[in-house]
């Protein structure tokens, strides 16, 4: 049974966990594949791939340009990432991703898991970020 | 478990929530044992994020202790006060009602109150946006892996060509 707010979903590829890794990091394969639809075209990917780092990848559906976005939190080659992501224009709202890869006899099984982030706890959202920065600027003006 | 039936007895709301469409009957075996075969459009999250007045993330929280989804379960089968609501967890009234609390922030549960009785009620709708955010997703992150093997299977091939042209060359 799933814990509520939870979406859990295995999947088993015959290819290496290096490869099946990279493949969510590599700009040039990333934009093959995630985020794209059958109808649509890869306008815009880019991709830092580092802790810290950001990704946006906008498709091009029936002249509508929609945007995935997120931030990398951890990135354990070939084992572990864990990103946030979220569409803005469908929602405010943002989700932490987990992929985990483990080998398997015939290449590997991949575990991804999201859950959702509650606004205030994400640093890549402009609510936290703006909060903690306005914050300490009310703290330095009034010590000063 | 038991099964539960989320009967959708406020029809004024859900007609509000479902974008004034006739209320559908609504049955769910269980909050957090959702099938997912069912496939939603991108629009929806739109739609849900824009209808459910309570942000999901507080559905989500509400539903992750198993105290407030038992109290769920049993208000699915109708109102029940808060004494009724505490009785089989031996809790005391007090931390019975912290836990209506944080359903009710949540938007799962309404509240009328009757002289000194506080009558608790079930609230589907965000029960049905949070369902619906994993049905979407479960679909979504699935499509997405089934492309990326075909990708990788389609490299292997293309690899597998060459290297039989290659052989044949030699």
């Amino acid at each position: 049974m799933n814990e509520p707010g939870i979406v859990k979903v295995t999947y088993s590829f015959s290819a290496s966990p290096k490869r099946v890794f990279d493949a969510w990091l590599n700009p040039e394969t990333t934009g093959q594949w995630l985020f794209a639809t059958p109808t649509g075209k890869m306008v815009r990917v880019e991709i830092d791939p580092r802790v810290g780092g950001r990704f946006v990848l906008v498709d091009r559906r029936n002249g509508e340009d929609v945007e995935h976005t997120g931030e990398y939190l951890e990135i354990d080659r070939p084992r572990r990432l864990v990103f946030t992501f979220g569409v803005p224009k469908y929602s405010p709202l943002f989700s932490k991703v987990t992929i985990e890869v483990e080998p398997a006899a015939q290449g590997c099984d991949l575990t991804l898991t999201q859950e959702q982030v509650p606004v205030e706890y994400l640093s890549s959202s402009e609510k936290g970020w703006t909060g903690i920065l306005a914050g300490l600027a009310r703290c330095l003006a009034e010590s000063a | 478990m038991p099964a539960v039936k989320v009967k959708f007895n406020a029809a004024k709301r859900n007609a509000e929530y479902a974008n004034k469409t006739p209320a559908k009957k609504l049955t769910l075996k269980h909050y957090s044992t959702i099938r997912l075969t069912i496939r939603a459009q991108p629009s929806i999250l739109n739609r849900m994020v824009e209808q459910s007045s309570q942000p999901l993330d507080a559905v989500f929280r509400a539903l992750a202790d198993p105290t407030r989804r038992a109290m769920l379960r049993t208000l699915a089968d109708g109102e029940r006060n808060i004494g009724e609501l505490a009785a089989p967890f031996r809790m005391s009234f007090a931390a019975a009602s912290k836990h209506v609390k944080v359903l009710e922030a949540a938007g799962l549960v309404g509240r009328r109150v009757m002289g000194r009785r506080h009558v608790c009620r079930i609230e589907p709708a965000p029960l049905a946006a949070a369902d619906e955010w994993l049905r979407y997703y479960q679909r979504f992150w699935t499509e997405q892996l089934e492309r990326l093997d075909a990708l990788l299977k389609a490299e292997d091939r293309a690899a597998s060509k060459h290297s039989k042209r290659r052989r044949a060359k030699r």
